[in-house]
């Protein structure tokens, strides 16, 4: 339902009734000189225009085979063969950066440019230019409070108040994380800047007000609530209008995040939000010293775009920029319409670990769920969880901004969470792309607090030495005997 | 609030009237530091901008914007001044500067220094103010002037590169139709179920009178959906056809309507994407068609406004622009969203403040908003004045007042201006709007009875309503445009035209009136 599934279905449609005409065309009782498909005039094409059509992937940009193509320019003669593949040959040629020629004429908009914009302008005459991102010092606090997280609740048992994920209390400051010794931390990125349906700004806000964050954990046999130090860390504040800024912002408030030895629980925000989560990691741990898996319908590793930064290309620029090593990459769920065959070749080269609904169809779920827990395992110690919720069925996820049907089930995603989140080290973990109001029911901020919650309890049990392979309390599992 | 406590003064006093609008040394451009404490001024002391000449930008235009005003000194109390006197003189002088206005009102700062002890603690606070002040305003250096895009990227303009027409089969220009059948029919979705054109010369070819376009921009500050507002308008197929009852016109019958496709986006940037935005409406509005964009969010008015002024020259095309909110903000970060896109337009002189008019505003801006559009000269028709004296009256006004300085007319119609209850599906919905029975007439009037050269319906966010209603009030919106420029075509624009037929069985006249 993506625009770009749209536009690429329109093109198909284009391309068939050009097909179609071109096979009208050269049906028997129509002008007797046309051609056949296969004597396509490709005669006065030069050796440049030639190697041009012989490039699949100069053809794949039109949404174009090279049978396709020759179906299009059967029925015409040599001028037109030679005039189609010179406006193909152009129209990539201008699909490049045209810089600018002539100078911008004093008083011309910035907003119209002369040639391409290299660059999105903004306004240094803004007031209060960073007035976004600043976080108040305790000094000036209006009222003084000791540092350390503070409850929001005022009795000692108290569900539905003024929501807090878990229930935990809340910290601002980095000093409120350091002085209250907190282990995990929730926090908000509500960038919405997503391909698909744009809705991941509510997911914050609409998931602290949806159960399921706290409570017992039926397989733990523990409530990592009690068991752990929480915090809700509140939302990071994001430039709605520019994943840049908004990524240099996260990056740096994660870091301090992880300084205060806490491990994060970030929730989404489009998937964007992985590459500063994740940097922020390696700034910690060291590039090339965090494993990540990543549990989504999309690799996120397009390449080659225009914007630095994008929910797209989260994983490739990771790649890219060397901090974190494709090996290091395990990603399970991988399906959807979107995905290319170059993508998955490059990510091949990288040495990433993919496991698509393909291989978990062919060789099932157990077995790739313990293929991709060991994989991480044999990576670095320090394991990031991205959990993007387009993973799950849109079943489970109806509000998913890139729903792809065909995904796993609960009973699949939550044992995996938990079992990575207690036998390995995990330093972070994201919730990506929950789109709570493409959902009219519960059920996607439900399910992504569930999410959530097994990885509490995989960390809580971590904490109590419950770390054997696929440990499930005895009490729970058999009726405690 | 305000402005109805104004026209009250006016009414109780009227000996001031001549003083209000003459010109008084009061300077209204002096708004103190930051948005935020920004004082309102008096309003009895208002002083008109002088008008506007076509191609100019208003003299007010940087008044009350953040980042542009002059700074006001800070008054600092005696007996706080008493306190900070231990201080170094620079920080003595940052606080008289006014710069922490930027950190936090002044009252709250006085308030806390009164109850500091101690110059160690004086100075760590005085300290905090002066960093965070600093931290807050740009600094050249530290601070991005831009934001940098990948000019390597072999795929750098593949969003907006348009396909070459060559790889379709051969065809003469003019609008296509998309019906197989020949009642209609063949189930695929277009504006108003028009044939679809590609080029201009499709256009000039089908001698076009309104050329529809999508431009699904997807950046609002609210809920976002309003990518998919084209898409639903298209594929709800009621709304945008047959007669219309009150002047018994089909708009399709008596125009020549084309869907002429979407202007491609670039969903991460603003900036670009309303450039091709700005070139697709510059394209139709040049051939004689009127271009009717479907948004996408608010922001596209900038674009749109800036292609009708490329067309039709500088300050001189009229705005009736409805509303629940002011889309005046200015002095941002970034250069346009869809909340600052009339600064935009009027900073680059594209349209006067003097023949923008604004109807159903109603959303939570500060008075000090209100106030820079009076001061720049704009017009504005509230929820408030609706109220007061009756949509009737409103109406009536707004329709003398869109042909009144301008030959030529642009409606911009965000679909916020309407009732929830109407329009659920919308980013930044604002209660108390107005009905789809308050709407429907003053659009077909406009369009019938005013030179309408463009009009867009922004902010439609179809999945933000599980039913129809949105969409199907959005298309019905574009039916009533479509029908008021039928109307204009067929010679109909005298002032609220109704067919003899559409009344009282189109036999008597029972009101005895000539309605």
């Amino acid at each position: 339902m993506s625009g770009r599934q749209r536009l690429s279905g329109w093109r198909g449609v284009a391309a068939l009734a050009a097909l179609s005409i071109a096979m009208i065309s050269s049906s028997p009782g129509s002008a007797a000189d046309t051609a056949p498909a296969a004597s396509v005039h490709l005669e006065t094409l030069s050796a440049e225009q030639r190697a041009f059509i012989d490039n699949e992937a100069n053809l794949r940009r039109f949404g174009l085979t090279r049978g396709k193509l020759d179906s299009i320019l059967a029925g015409r003669d040599a001028d037109a063969v030679k005039a189609t593949i010179t406006s193909m040959m152009e129209t990539m040629e201008a699909a490049k950066y045209q810089p600018a020629t002539d100078p911008q004429p004093e008083g011309q908009s910035l907003l119209d440019p002369v040639g391409d914009m290299p660059a999105v302008p903004l306004n240094p005459e803004a007031g209060d230019f960073n007035a976004g991102t600043i976080v108040r010092p305790a000094i000036l606090d209006e009222v003084h409070r000791d540092p350390g997280p503070f409850s929001l609740k005022r009795y000692v048992d108290e569900t539905d108040g003024i929501p807090t994920f878990a229930g935990a209390p809340v910290a601002l400051r980095k000093e409120d994380l350091v002085a209250g010794k907190v282990e995990v931390a929730f926090v908000g990125v509500p960038l919405d800047l997503g391909s698909g349906w744009r809705d991941s700004q509510n997911a914050p806000t609409v998931m602290r007000a949806m159960y399921g964050t706290g409570g017992y954990d039926i397989f733990g046999g523990i409530d990592p609530a009690v068991e752990l130090n929480l915090a809700d860390y509140g939302n990071l504040s994001t430039d709605r209008m520019s994943a840049e800024q908004t990524v240099i912002h996260v990056r740096k408030m994660i870091g301090e995040m992880v300084d205060a030895k806490v491990i994060p629980f970030i929730v989404g925000g489009d998937h964007t939000v992985m590459f500063p989560t994740v940097a922020s990691m390696a700034d910690k741990f060291g590039a090339g010293n965090v494993s990540v898996l990543q549990l989504d319908a999309h690799y996120d590793a397009a390449r080659d775009l225009a914007h630095f930064y994008s929910d797209d290309q989260a994983v490739s620029g990771l790649l890219k920029q060397g901090l974190v090593k494709g090996k290091d990459i395990v990603q399970v769920g991988v399906r959807g319409a979107d995905l290319k065959s170059e993508d998955l070749e490059w990510m091949r080269e990288q040495g990433l670990h993919y496991h698509t609904m393909a291989e978990i169809e062919s060789s099932g779920w157990e077995k790739v769920l313990e293929t991709a827990l060991k994989e991480v395992k044999n990576g670095p110690p320090n394991v990031f969880v991205s959990f993007d919720v387009s993973v799950l069925d849109p079943a489970y996820a109806t509000g998913a901004g890139r729903p792809a049907p065909g995904g796993l089930t609960m009973r699949e995603a939550v044992p995996m969470v938990r079992r990575i989140c207690a036998e390995t080290r995990v330093v972070g973990f994201e919730m990506l792309d929950v789109a709570p109001f493409l959902d009219l029911s519960y059920a996607t901020a439900l399910n992504a607090n569930y999410i959530m919650h097994a990885c509490l309890t995989g960390i809580a049990m971590r904490k109590l030495g419950m770390t054997k392979l696929n440990y499930v309390s005895p009490l729970t599992a058999g009726d405690g005997k | 609030m305000r402005p109805i406590k104004i026209l009250a003064a006016i009414l109780v006093a009227p000996v001031l009237l001549p003083t209000l609008f003459a010109a008084t040394p009061a300077k209204r451009a002096a708004a103190p530091g930051n948005v935020a404490s920004a004082q309102a001024p008096a309003t009895s002391k208002f002083v008109k901008g002088p008008p506007t000449k076509p191609g100019q930008i208003p003299k007010h235009i940087d008044s009350y914007t953040p980042g542009l005003m002059p700074l006001e000194p800070l008054t600092i109390p005696d007996d706080v001044m008493a306190r900070i006197k231990v201080l170094p003189k620079e920080k003595i002088a940052f606080l008289k500067s006014g710069r922490s206005r930027s950190v936090m009102p002044p009252d709250a700062m006085f308030k806390k220094i009164r109850t500091i002890s101690g110059v160690e603690q004086l100075t760590a606070y005085v300290d905090a103010i002066i960093s965070v002040s600093d931290q807050v305003n740009f600094k050249a250096g530290r601070d991005p002037v831009s934001i940098p895009l990948n000019t390597k990227s072999a795929r750098f303009n593949d969003w907006h590169m348009r396909r070459p027409r060559t790889l379709d089969p051969k065809r003469d220009p003019g609008p296509v139709s998309l019906s197989r059948y020949v009642r209609g029919g063949g189930g695929f979705s277009t504006f108003a179920g028009a044939p679809v054109a590609f080029t201009p010369e499709d256009l000039k070819a089908g001698k076009v009178d309104v050329a529809i376009m999508g431009a699904p921009l997807d950046m609002g500050s609210g809920w976002r959906d309003a990518r998919h507002g084209p898409m639903a308008m298209r594929t709800l197929r009621h709304g945008t056809g047959g007669t219309d009852v009150s002047s018994m016109v089909n708009p399709d019958e008596v125009l020549n309507i084309v869907d002429y496709g979407n202007a491609a986006i670039d969903q991460n940037s603003t900036e670009r994407s309303v450039q091709e935005v700005r070139r697709m409406v510059r394209e139709i509005a040049q051939t004689g068609a009127i271009p009717i964009i479907i948004g996408g969010d608010h922001s596209l008015e900038y674009p749109n406004l800036a292609a009708m002024a490329d067309v039709y020259g500088k300050g001189n095309v009229g705005v009736i622009h409805f509303d629940s909110h002011l889309d005046t903000g200015r002095g941002r970060v970034h250069l346009l969203d869809h909340g600052q896109p009339i600064y935009r337009a009027m900073k680059e002189a594209h349209i006067r403040p003097e023949d923008y008019i604004q109807v159903g505003l109603r959303a939570h801006y500060a008075q000090s908003y209100y106030e820079w559009e009076r001061l720049v000269g704009m017009h504005y028709h509230t929820m408030a004045e609706v109220e007061r004296r009756g949509w009737e009256a409103v109406m009536e006004r707004v329709i003398k007042e869109a042909s009144k300085n301008t030959k030529y007319l642009y409606i911009s119609f965000d679909v916020d201006v309407l009732d929830p209850a109407f329009q659920p599906g919308t980013g930044t919905p604002v209660s108390g709007g107005l009905t789809m029975r308050e709407a429907i007439p003053i659009i077909r009037r406009l369009c019938a009875e005013s030179n309408v050269v463009g009009f867009d319906i922004v902010e439609l966010a179809p999945q933000l309503d599980p039913t129809y209603r949105s969409t199907l009030n959005g298309n019905s919106l574009l039916f009533a445009c479509l029908t008021g420029i039928a109307m204009r075509k067929k010679g109909l624009t005298q002032p609220n035209y109704f067919s003899p037929l559409s009344s009282e069985h189109g036999q008597d006249n029972y009101y005895g009136d000539k309605k």
